[in-house]
């Protein structure tokens, strides 16, 4: 764009103007787009300063102990989150007990099995799944699964002679399984999506290999494309973790509200996250409300490691789909 | 891949010195590499009488696409035979034919593949049993990443229901010698084998396709992702395998298959851009002294 | 087969294996061939079995995987629909006993708190996703990595931090509040996919633009922002729909539940009559439906996007 020494002609002078404009204009855009990400810093240092401030005066009336402390008794001025964090890491168990094998079986059907008439809207709908909001799943869970559990499928697990140590106590149907069952109704989409593209990104090379040597489409399958895939499935699995520990809403309308210790999978229970949603309006004002907002943070320290971890985790596969794969 | 005749690489060690850099002012033509390597090789004994594979009037295609057709070919036992032709001729898609791999790869095959007595594509055959008879390799050295050198080695047997740990043992250590690799990682059997060289991974491929014992082993262009020196010494193995597994390779380096295989099938596109078998026979023959007008204007350089 | 398999020209012998003792002698192959043979054609049976058993759990897996969805959909639509009227849309709420209101309120209040949100949240995103895709560096890569973690924050702690910032200090609810708590909640969605699509469309108008000698100028960036325009509507409304469907984080600093859509599937829900649970349907299945209208949006217009390139 440079013109020729001396001669300003009107091409090279409308030239220089858009360049002073450009620049301008460059500026000015330059300006928002550090406002803008200082914003976004500004907010996620916010949200972790203002969650610990008022947790400071819950930790200072209870101690360190609050975070493992069994007791949550409002009443008598005793706070304590350990309860409920057995409450969340048990709901997330056996969530991941039910989700693990669906999970992965299902994205090996849609990987593997399925012809391709089937997977392609098979995967959208799951998909689809991941889409419907909590509070909609958690209406569903109260008033169509809780009946159902309390009159068929918690007798039924009582009555199996082996289980009895899990399954015993009153069946009322809002219970720790009833919100284990949530939760992995709700982080299934999670698993399926991403174990399925984990396992059809094995190289068809490597299948060939194994097929050339005589082996089942089984074998192939076991030996060689569920090892390949093992990063991303675990990847997978932490994600789904991570989103299991933060659901509050879905789990509060379902697991009974009551932090003592979990003696049956039937029991009512609590999690931090339902916790929080129960106790947050009748909380009292100073100490109270403070130790909901340390449960918040128990919590937000909580799924943040994991949600780390996982997002690592795919890191090593493919750089951008991290966070595409956490919404 | 430097294909200028001469042979890539020295012999056996891994010396890095310029190798095949032209001496351009020598005229080799596969004509004249065939004849050299045809003196070279040692007299074999009576061949067997008996073809260890045969193809009759083989055509695949792939829905409306006919990707090679008219295909009557014996393979001699205990003999390499080259399958030569430029890129996109058929020659992948009839040496894949053999052990069934387009059962999975949509192409349909007609036409009878017998594999000694066994009619490879009949109902009442199991694609599985005809896969552990015939080995392969690929193009790009593919050992399975999640595997050991060892396990690697002794997938196929254990695939086939082999557990006893001694055969497996002796079955490796048998592969691995014979593809020329056992010394060098006979104390490292358990690493991944991904820190081997291009070289040596291919080499352990063709380990792991012998330890299955395979009447034929079948070759997908094994060179091509290698570098001279690797590529010479599997060539040299190529020639001492064959005295005992009957060689199909398949590969667009004239020069290769002259100076490796005993017989060569040459493929080329008909006017239909159909890939079909223009001429068999030996090398020396295909090379040297072609009947078909159509091999004359490949191997001398006019066509492909 | 052959008879003297050692005694076949020097090629052979080549690695010293004409010693018929050695276990990887030409010999102890013929003896290994038919025991692998028959072990392959032993155990083919059980192979294949066991591979048809875990091709029926899979399929188990599958149906048990898309029943949730199915049973959602279903019961939702079958209970909503009783009591989805016209009226219900567009009536006000009444007091408990009479008949005829409705929740348009917490439509408009739902409306309202998500157009505010999406006001906020749409130029920060777009901005910050802009700030990353043309800057390299430390700071960049932090950022994306705080992006990525906010992704994973809950939601309740999301409504904490609102209640914390805007609602204690001014000593009262609102839809402002609620609306930055879903903001809050969308951003880093929004970063990531902005990012994602200018990222996907750079390069190649980047190459085209310098090789043409155009300069980092105002025109460049508006050529990659046309260009990433669906992949922008896409992830925009997938970061929509996942605010629109938030409860946990308007509990915390909306007025009343009658002002947004699932507060009041909560609240309503929760509840023993009947009559409220009715409510609690027909709101749920209005937005579940918006949700996957939404939904269906975004991923029409990515299928068309990508058909596009191709």
């Amino acid at each position: 764009m440079t013109s020729i020494a001396g001669a300003p002609s009107a091409v090279s002078l409308k030239a220089a103007l858009r360049r002073r404009h450009a620049r301008r204009g460059g500026r000015s855009y330059a300006v928002l787009r550090w406002v803008a990400a200082g914003l976004f810093v500004a907010i996620l240092l916010g949200l972790v300063v203002s969650v610990a401030i008022d947790s400071s005066q819950a930790l200072a009336h209870s101690g360190i102990g609050f975070l493992w402390s069994g007791t949550w008794n409002p009443a008598a001025n005793e706070y304590g989150a350990g309860i409920l964090v057995v409450g969340t890491v048990v709901t997330t168990f056996v969530a991941m007990v039910i989700v693990v094998p669906v999970g992965l079986g299902m994205a090996a059907f849609l990987a593997e099995l399925a012809p391709r008439w089937l997977a392609g809207p098979l995967s959208t709908a799951i998909d689809l799944l991941a889409a419907v909001p909590s509070i909609v799943v958690g209406l569903w869970a109260l008033l169509v699964l809780s009946p159902l559990f309390a009159n068929y499928v918690e007798p039924f697990f009582k009555a199996v002679p082996m289980l009895e140590w899990f399954f015993h106590g009153p069946a009322y149907g809002p219970s720790i399984l009833l919100a284990s069952v949530v939760l992995a109704v709700m982080t299934l989409p999670t698993v399926v999506a991403l174990s399925r593209t984990a396992l059809k990104g094995v190289a068809l090379q490597d299948r060939e290999a194994a097929m050339a040597l005589g082996a089942t489409h089984w074998q192939v399958v076991r030996e060689v494309v569920f090892p390949g895939a093992r990063s991303g499935i675990a990847a997978a699995l932490t994600l789904a973790v991570g989103r299991a520990l933060g659901e509050s809403i879905a789990v509060a309308m379902v697991i009974g509200n009551s932090p003592a210790v979990p003696h049956s999978l039937i029991a009512p229970g609590a999690t931090l996250g339902s916790a929080i949603v129960n106790q947050f309006a009748e909380a009292a004002p100073g100490i109270g409300t403070s130790s909901v907002i340390a449960l918040a943070a128990v919590l937000l320290v909580l799924t943040l490691a994991v949600n780390a971890g996982g997002q690592a985790l795919l890191r090593g596969i493919r750089p951008g789909r991290a966070a595409k794969a956490a919404t | 891949m430097i294909e200028d005749g001469n042979p890539p690489g020295s012999d056996g060690d891994d010396a890095t010195g310029p190798v095949g850099h032209a001496r351009y002012s020598s005229k080799r033509t596969p004509a004249s590499v065939a004849l050299e390597a045809a003196a070279r090789a040692p007299a074999r004994a009576d061949l067997e009488t008996e073809p260890a594979v045969t193809l009759e009037d083989l055509k695949v295609s792939f829905g409306d696409h006919i990707a090679v057709r008219n295909v009557t070919l014996s393979l001699p036992a205990r003999q390499v035979t080259a399958l030569v032709g430029p890129s996109g001729c058929g020659k992948t898609t009839v040496l894949r034919a053999i052990n069934r791999l387009h059962d999975h790869t949509g192409g349909l095959v007609e036409g009878t593949v017998r594999l000694g007595d066994i009619d490879v594509y009949a109902p009442d055959t199991d694609p599985e049993l005809v896969r552990a008879r015939v080995g392969m390799v690929f193009q790009r050295p593919n050992p399975f990443p999640t595997m050991s050198i060892l396990e690697n080695v002794t997938s196929g047997l254990r695939f086939n229901g082999i557990r006893n740990r001694v055969m497996l043992r002796e079955a490796a250590e048998s592969a691995l010698r014979h593809a020329a690799l056992w010394d060098i990682v006979k104390d490292r059997l358990n690493q991944t084998a991904l820190r081997l060289s291009g070289g040596q991974q291919q080499r352990l491929c063709i380990a792991r396709a012998l330890a299955i014992e395979p009447d034929v082993l079948l070759m997908d262009e094994p060179c091509s992702a290698l570098d001279p020196v690797a590529t010479a010494k599997i060539e040299d193995l190529i020639t001492n395998l064959a005295a005992e597994v009957t060689i199909v390779l398949v590969t667009h380096n004239m020069f290769q298959a002259a100076r490796v295989s005993d017989n060569a099938a040459v493929f080329l596109l008909d006017d239909d851009r159909v890939g079909e078998l223009v001429e068999v026979g030996p090398t020396v023959e295909i090379f040297d002294s072609p009947r078909n007008e159509r091999t004359k204007q490949y191997v001398t350089g006019h066509v492909g | 087969m052959s008879a003297n398999s050692g005694a076949v020209g020097g090629a052979g012998t080549g690695f010293g294996l004409g010693d018929g003792d050695a276990t990887w002698s030409w010999a102890a192959r013929e003896r290994r061939r038919p025991i692998i043979q028959g072990a392959a054609r032993r155990t083919l049976g059980r192979r294949r079995l066991k591979g048809k058993l875990v091709q029926g759990l899979c399929v188990l897996c599958a149906a048990i995987g898309i029943a949730p969805l199915v049973a959602l959909v279903y019961y939702t639509a079958q209970r909503g629909l009783a009591g989805l009227s016209l009226g219900f849309l567009t009536n006000a709420p009444v007091p408990e006993g009479i008949s005829g209101g409705g929740i348009s309120t917490a439509i408009s209040g739902s409306g309202e708190i998500v157009g505010l949100a999406l006001v906020m949240a749409i130029p920060v995103g777009l901005m910050a996703a802009l700030f990353l895709h043309e800057r390299r560096g430390h700071l960049a890569g932090a950022i994306r990595f705080g992006a990525d973690l906010l992704t994973g924050v809950p939601s309740i702690v999301i409504g904490i931090f609102a209640y914390a910032l805007l609602v204690r200090p001014l000593h009262h609810f609102s839809n402002l509040a609620a609306a930055f708590a879903l903001a809050v909640l969308m951003l880093p969605i929004m970063i990531r996919a902005d990012e994602e699509a200018m990222r996907t469309v750079a390069v190649d108008l980047w190459e085209a633009g310098v090789a043409l000698g155009a300069r980092r100028s105002r025109v460049a960036r508006s050529v990659v922002l046309r260009g990433a325009l669906p992949g922008l509507v896409t992830g925009n409304l997938l970061a929509i729909s996942r605010g629109v469907g938030e409860t946990a984080p308007l509990l915390f600093t909306v007025a009343a539940p009658t002002f947004a859509m699932t507060l009041l599937i909560y609240t309503d829900g929760t509840q023993p009559f009947p009559s409220d649970q009715q409510t609690a349907w027909a709101t749920a299945l209005v937005l579940l439906l918006f949700v996957l209208v939404l939904s269906g949006l975004a991923r029409l217009i990515a299928w068309h996007l990508t058909r596009r390139a191709r």
